[in-house]
């Protein structure tokens, strides 16, 4: 920026401006100024198009690895609300925005993000047309990136990204799982918004590949008492723990690369009740042997729409992935469970089953029948399963949200309900438990039952 | 579910005249929501009285009524058509009280007709606060602590326990007329029996104050499997205590947190479910408590509102569109998003950019009225504005408000009262029209946010992205131009900033400024909104303009481009028919095959729909927003002759630029609008026009009185809408005059005119395309001269006025198109007065009265006029003849705002105060006339009892009025010098004294509503007389009132027709039409 700009700048909320660079692998060069911690990162490039709740996002720890791009161009307008954080340390290697807050407004806010950022070492770029970046990612794929506060010569830098690790093939759970078992306790958040939980009715073993916050808080709140335990635990060390049933958590990276995990997986398949989210899923479906493959630019977000095919009821949901399940290598079509079709449609377009109202079966290998529960109908990808001859249902989006929609926060229901046995575990209607664990009193928690009056 | 088979035919119920609280947005979404059930193959029958509205074109439903909403006319049209559904939740607050009374009177099961959408039980839960109330309790979302008064001693009662401030909401009026805020027992007093009176159920809902808490709206569509998405949520950010209507609001809401968000997102859905809506959109208002999160709900509309058109229009999402589609059976997940054409509806828009809405105001117009701002609405208008941050789009929205400011502030603009820090102080605090910029001047001079926060509550955020701005501005200030740089320029920009500021800020000019941006390459860049904030390509051409810069999104130019500018904000004088003319445009020249281009900046519009043009600017009608779209757009033409006074007054810079103005030239228009040119012109021709003269100084003017004589039409130059005219009558009222209009527009002259007292006013509109000219119709308006011609009635044809007479005005009109060069509309208004002929002024543009000439004549005047502008011949175009006789009668009515206004004076003048208009069709005049006042009134006096005061000038022509009503049946009670001249002419009646006088005085039996009719002339402008007593009284009582002899007269022949011979309902499918 010129020494006019900066003169322009004076006495406004904005700090003197420092140059700042972003640049991709593939050659495209967004400058723009410094907005928190001074450095060099490499990452892979994505965008999220969620309109508020960007600490949630920045601080989930599924975005190891990646520069994250903020697609509504001004973050940090509400500061950082600690409460609303969703794991230790922000697992995300960068940050691009159009326009940074250091004065914002919330009566929850402690800290400015720019101050949070710093603090937690998190290098971010502002001043970004990031609509024109997020067009060329939507258009030309996740790809490689380097951000820098150092180095500003777009050649060096193109360079150097050329010559970064890919994200295929990292596994980059290690980096954010935890080293060894521990109680989860219920985060002091929200107190203000959400009810108290229900009674711990169920023993829950997690394993945390990089678990956000608010999912572990949500099983809480459904009834479980949660044990988190490291990504790579053995099955025989679960089962030993005796629980009542079995999480998988969202993480980041390629899933072929978290054998550790799924490899576990697949011992516990049919033995106790297995619910997962995101990753979870995935190492369900790697467990009975399907492929993943990498999408071309990812689900992010929270505002896909996604059909429940046993209750035909969509719910808003929100997206972070970047794999995903190939449904057709979960096995063959069995006709009389899929509307009397035989093949699996040619395009791999699942809303085929949503215009027929099918929700189809497919019989595997492993675990014999498994149903597709739930399609994206954005573009008719596999967000949903469940074994029928197993206690195991998973979803690719997340129901915790946090941020975005909570039309999905059923599905924490629904994993209670199949610890209790329930073979209509999955039947619920979203209205019904729209408002669970939600409280609209006077910022007390307690006493304002909303339960019974909901039902 | 796919669509109902059970239904074949629907009935939509429109919203009626334009009113404050009830726009064009009613247009916008009734339209949209014809065209779709339409092209979903239902039959579509329409009501609606207002006929400068699209969806009463006849092309756009099957059977369109222009026709008072009443539930009698309904029946009637009901009882003709026999739809098997009614749709009632696209006509605004009238719609949907129209269908409640249907419904509860038994008529919709009568005739088996099913209420889609929206049923009774849910209208009646979301409108009436205790069932409400009763509802948010049961779902455990919290309402403001309350108590329902049914008298002023209720109210105190409740107070008694909420303690003061507490607001006040009369139950089931329009826009929240009526309620307010009341700090102490005077004021409770006061706005609590005035709401028991506007309140058909008498009731007023007295509430705790959440003044100053931050209110946030969400907009809800809901389908009949029960799936729910948000399509919106917008922060205000004036805080509690300012009518939604009125506030500035953001999209999307700002300073929620996701947590907070997704609280009051479930609530939102959870409320609908609640209410039961089952299908359709609808809007959820709440108040946070800045403190501590406290949510409260203030309440829901189970219908599309103005939020949800502003919504529409921020997001791309068609909300009434879509609610339409719901309400016949589609589910969300079955409808196309129309933007994406890949995705389906059933998601919840992303965008990434920021929306700022802005009201526009026209207190000016009504004088004695408080004009702080409160939860009643008083807007008459808005305007949206789309950036790629807060500060981009806030300084977009200022310098679209047509108000001639060039920003927000630093615009070398002064504003009174500035000086004085106290009184600065004073004018932050209070909300008024004008408190941003006294914000902004305030921070200029060095007040801190904090400061600021304290005395306006407007969130911090905002608060420091204004601050922000000013300190560039103030930065900037004194910097050279040749100084600047690339970086500094697009940072000014960035900041919102106008060249025109740049220009003041930097010492040079506007022109001066574009150039060189354009020298360094700081060009702005035009981005799509596409409901997803680019995660997926869209084919739909909705642009915006910023200087995030990267990478625009215009599409290369493949064919012959027409750009049309639009009207801008609505405000008096300036409404929904010129955005009627621009959509029409739009249509014909498209037809034409030109690739349409449409810019405006008003999100009620029909025009701002992203699918009326090929393409669609959502940017500020300044020379240099326009510019920046004609420098990537390159259109082959523009047109400025349709959007009223906006466009126009650009043509002559967009012309010097090098653009082609479609159309009449910009020489011509000069022409016309010159008034030294003009009068040389009319010399020329030997047309007469008033004798005219100018001065500067009351001795000048009395000067031009002695050479014209009284009484003087006189006005300020430089203003529009009639603004500042008056008519005075003596040297007295010169004087007082010559005084106001110093302030109005000081250092310029004031125009006199000779006055045409009594003389009959006509408006005639015609086209002209340089050979031959077409006449669209002429208008013999019932008031006589004197009365603003958008206030005054007109009928078409003339009623009263010889063959010989409206030839020779068709004459004159042929001449001076052809003589003035006009290619395109031209609206000429005359007067005539003792068989003399005048031309008061020509208008070569597109005129107020447009739209309803062609739905009265079936002709379609815009469309042609748009396709005279591309270049065809009106010989070619197949047109009937222009003589023609035609077979009925349509009036037009004007719909005034005084009830929204408290104190302001009713005496119509030839200063414009209407805001809309309806039409009356009928066999002949006073049946039309009387259908035009069962438009605006609902009803019409029957018979009781009728109060007359009028002037001196109108007693001996009263007298055979006053006979007509008596043989009507009123019982005829008059001031005494109006009943001796009555009594004296053989008319039996009540002689009154003082209006206070007496036991039971006139005034107390207007507020008891003893009286039924009121005919009240006035004489001079002395406003604080009797008759500004009775005519205020008339309004607050609702009392029928006439304030015209012509007035009275014609009301007296529509009500003596109307009863002998009834009022039947036509549809415009069954009365002539033209299409092109």
């Amino acid at each position: 920026m010129s020494k006019l700009s900066e003169q322009l700048l004076a006495g406004t909320s904005k700090p003197t401006p420092r140059p700042a660079m972003l640049v991709l692998e593939d050659g495209a060069v967004f400058a723009g100024t410094a907005c928190a911690a001074q450095g060099e990162v490499y990452g892979e490039i994505c965008f999220n198009t969620a309109l508020e709740g960007y600490l949630e996002v920045i601080t989930d720890p599924s975005y190891a690895g990646q520069i994250i791009t903020m697609t509504y161009p001004q973050i940090g307008n509400y500061g950082v609300s600690r409460e609303d954080i969703q794991s230790k340390k922000p697992a995300l290697r960068g940050l691009v925005v159009r326009d940074m807050c250091t004065t914002p407004s919330n009566w929850r806010s402690t800290m400015s993000l720019p101050e949070y950022l710093t603090k937690e070492n998190v290098v971010a770029i502002e001043g970004v047309d990031t609509r024109a970046l997020t067009r060329h990612v939507r258009d030309h794929g996740a790809q490689r990136a380097v951000l820098s506060t150092v180095d500003t010569d777009p050649q060096n830098l193109l360079r150097k990204v050329r010559a970064s690790q890919s994200l295929v093939g990292q596994n980059l759970i290690p980096t954010v799982s935890i080293a060894w078992p521990e109680e989860h306790p219920l985060s002091a958040q929200y107190t203000a918004f959400l009810e108290q939980p229900q009674e711990a009715r169920f023993k829950v073993v997690a394993y945390d590949c990089g678990a956000k916050r608010a999912i572990l808080d949500n099983l809480v709140r459904v009834g479980c008492q949660v044990t988190v335990v490291p990504w790579d635990t053995p099955a025989e060390d679960v089962l030993a723990m005796n629980p009542d049933g079995v999480f998988l958590s969202n993480g980041p990276g390629d899933p072929d690369a978290v054998e550790g995990t799924y490899s576990q997986v697949q011992k516990l398949m049919g033995k106790l009740p297995i619910f997962g989210i995101c990753l979870g899923h995935q190492m369900i479906c790697k467990a009975c042997g399907a492929q993943i493959e990498k999408l071309k630019f990812g689900h992010r977000g929270g505002n896909q729409p996604v059909m429940n095919l046993l209750t035909k009821r969509v719910e808003i949901s929100v997206q972070n992935h970047g794999f995903g399940l190939m449904f057709p290598t979960l096995g063959e079509l069995v006709p009389e469970l899929s509307g009397g079709v035989t093949e699996h449609p040619a395009d791999g377009d699942l809303r085929f089953w949503v215009e027929r109202g099918v929700a189809p079966v497919v019989q595997n290998d492993r675990f014999g029948r498994i149903q597709l529960t739930h399609v994206n109908l954005n573009d008719g990808t596999p967000e949903g399963i469940r074994l029928l001859d197993a206690p195991t249902f998973c979803v690719q989006y997340h129901p915790e949200a946090a941020p975005g929609s909570t039309d999905s926060h059923y599905l924490f229901t629904a994993f209670a309900r199949l610890m209790e046995g329930q073979q209509d575990y999955l039947s619920i209607d979203i209205a019904q438990d729209r408002l669970s664990g939600w409280t609209f009193g006077e910022n007390e928690p307690v006493g304002r039952a909303a339960e019974g009056e909901v039902e | 579910m796919p669509k109902r088979e059970d239904i074949k035919s629907i009935l939509v119920i429109g919203s009626g005249p334009i009113v404050i609280g009830q726009a064009c947005e009613f247009d916008y979404s009734g339209a949209q929501a014809c065209k779709v059930l339409k092209a979903d193959g239902y039959r579509v029958i329409l009501v609606n009285s207002n006929p400068a509205t699209i969806m009463t074109d006849p092309g756009l439903a099957d059977r369109t009524y222009v026709e008072p909403i009443t539930p009698g006319f309904i029946e009637s049209v009901i009882e003709k058509e026999r739809p098997d559904a009614l749709l009632p939740t696209l006509g605004g607050q009238t719609g949907l009280n129209a269908a409640v009374d249907l419904a509860r009177s038994g008529v919709l099961d009568k005739y088996g007709v099913e209420m889609i959408g929206c049923d009774l039980a849910a209208i009646e839960k979301g409108e009436d606060r205790k069932m409400f109330n009763e509802a948010m309790a049961e779902i455990g979302v919290e309402v403001a602590r309350s108590g329902y008064a049914y008298s002023v001693q209720d109210a105190l009662d409740i107070v008694a326990d909420l303690g003061y401030p507490v607001v006040l909401r009369p139950s089931f009026t329009l826009g929240g007329a009526g309620g307010g805020i009341a700090h102490d027992e005077e004021e409770l007093v006061s706005i609590v029996s005035n709401g028991l009176e506007l309140s058909p159920a008498n009731e007023v809902l007295v509430e705790e104050s959440i003044e100053g808490w931050k209110e946030y709206e969400m907009e809800v569509m809901r389908d009949r499997a029960g799936n729910g998405i948000i399509i919106c949520s917008i922060e205000n950010l004036d805080p509690m205590g300012i009518h939604t209507g009125d506030s500035i609001t953001v999209a999307p809401a700002q300073t929620l947190s996701d947590v907070e968000y997704q609280r009051m997102r479930v609530a939102s859905l959870a409320i609908l479910e609640k209410i039961g809506v089952e299908t359709g959109g609808s809007n959820v208002q709440f108040a946070l408590n800045p403190d501590n999160g406290r949510m409260i709900v203030i309440e829901m509309n189970p219908r599309v509102s103005r939020s949800s058109a502003l919504a529409s229009k921020a997001t791309g999402f068609p909300i009434a569109k879509f609610a339409a589609k719901l309400a016949v059976g589609y589910t969300l997940d079955e409808v196309v998003n129309d933007i994406t054409k890949a995705t389906p509806a059933a998601f919840e828009p992303s965008i990434d950019y920021c929306v700022v809405k802005v009201p526009r105001f026209a207190f000016e117009k009504f004088k004695g009225t408080d004009d702080t701002l409160t939860t009643r609405m008083k807007a008459v208008g808005e305007i949206m504005a789309i950036g790629r941050t807060f500060e981009e789009a806030l300084g977009k929205a200022m310098r679209s408000m047509e108000n001639g400011r060039g920003g927000l502030g630093a615009d070398g603009k002064q504003l009174p009262g500035v000086d004085d820090p106290e009184q600065l102080r004073a004018n932050v605090q209070r909300p008024t029209a004008d408190r941003l910029f006294y914000l902004a001047e305030a921070l200029r001079q060095g007040m801190t946010v904090d400061e600021a926060f304290a005395l306006t509550k407007i969130d911090p955020f905002f608060l420091h992205r204004i601050n922000d701005m000013i300190r560039v501005q103030e930065n900037l200030r004194g910097t050279k131009l040749e100084e600047m740089d690339a970086d500094a320029l697009r940072l000014c920009k960035r900041y919102g900033m106008s060249d025109v500021q740049i220009a003041h800020l930097t010492g040079t000019t506007e022109l001066m400024v574009r150039a060189c941006r354009k020298i360094l390459g700081v060009r702005p860049a035009f981005k799509t909104v596409d409901t997803c904030a680019a995660e997926f390509p869209s084919s739909t051409a909705y642009h915006y303009k910023t200087y995030d810069a990267d990478e625009t999104e215009v599409a290369p130019k493949t064919r012959k481009r027409a750009m049309i500018l639009g009207a801008g904000p609505n405000r008096i004088g300036q409404g929904i028919e010129f955005d009627y003319c621009c959509v029409h445009a739009s249509y014909a020249l498209a037809d034409a095959g030109y690739e349409t281009i449409m810019v405006n900046c008003n999100p009620e519009t029909v025009s701002t729909d992203y699918d009326t043009s090929d393409k669609l600017y959502f940017e500020p009608l300044t020379f240099e927003d326009v510019m920046d779209i004609v420098d990537v757009e390159d259109p082959d033409g523009v047109v400025v002759t349709l959007g009223g006074q906006t466009p126009l007054k650009l043509a002559q810079a967009l012309q010097e630029a090098g653009v082609h103005i479609m159309g009449t030239s910009p020489e011509a228009i000069d022409l016309a609008e010159d008034r030294d040119r003009f009068a040389a012109i009319m010399d020329e021709m030997e047309i007469i026009y008033p004798a005219a003269g100018m001065a500067n100084t009351f001795e000048e003017a009395v000067g031009v009185a002695k050479r014209l004589g009284f009484p003087l039409l006189v006005r300020p130059s430089y203003v529009l809408g009639g603004r500042g005219m008056a008519i005075v009558y003596n040297v007295d009222q010169l004087r007082t005059y010559m005084g106001e209009a110093a302030k109005i527009s000081p250092d310029h002259p004031v125009y006199l005119d000779r006055f045409l007292e009594g003389a009959v006013e006509l408006d005639l509109d015609c086209i002209c395309d340089g050979t031959d000219v077409y006449i669209g119709g002429v208008l013999e308006h019932i008031e006589a001269a004197g009365i603003h011609s958008g206030d005054s009635s007109c009928c078409i044809p003339p009623f009263a006025m010889s063959d010989a007479n409206v030839e020779q005005l068709r004459s004159i009109a042929r001449r001076l198109a052809l003589r003035l060069g006009v290619v395109g509309l031209l609206n000429i208004q005359f007067a005539v007065k003792d068989q003399i002929i005048y031309v008061i002024e020509a208008n070569p543009r597109a005129s107020r009265t447009v739209p309803f000439v062609s739905k009265a004549t079936g002709v379609p005047l815009a469309k042609v006029a748009a396709r005279v502008m591309s270049g065809e011949k009106l010989a070619d175009m197949g047109l009937p003849a222009d003589d023609r006789r035609l077979s009925h009668f349509s009036v037009k009515e004007a719909v005034l705002p005084f009830g929204r206004f408290p104190g302001a004076d009713s005496v119509l003048g030839p200063e414009m105060k209407s805001t809309g208009e309806v039409m009356g069709i009928g066999p002949n005049f006073p049946a039309a006339y009387a259908k035009g006042q069962l438009a605006v009134d609902c009803s019409l006096p029957e018979n009781g009892t009728c109060f007359i005061s009028v002037c001196d000038r109108d007693k001996r022509s009263f007298v055979p009025i006053a006979r007509a009503l008596e043989r009507l049946g009123f019982n005829l009670v008059a001031t005494a010098g109006t009943a001796r001249a009555l009594i004296s002419n053989g008319i039996e009646c009540e002689v009154v004294g003082k209006l206070h006088e007496g036991e039971n005085s006139i005034m107390e039996r207007i507020a008891s509503g003893e009286v039924h009719l009121i005919v009240n002339t006035p004489f001079g402008d002395r406003t604080r007389t009797d008759g500004y007593e009775i005519r205020t009284a008339a309004i607050r009582h609702n009392v029928s009132h006439m304030t015209t002899l012509a007035g009275a007269q014609a009301m007296v022949a529509g009500l003596e027709v109307a009863r002998k011979r009834g009022l039947d309902v036509v549809a415009l499918q069954d009365l002539p039409q033209w299409d092109f």
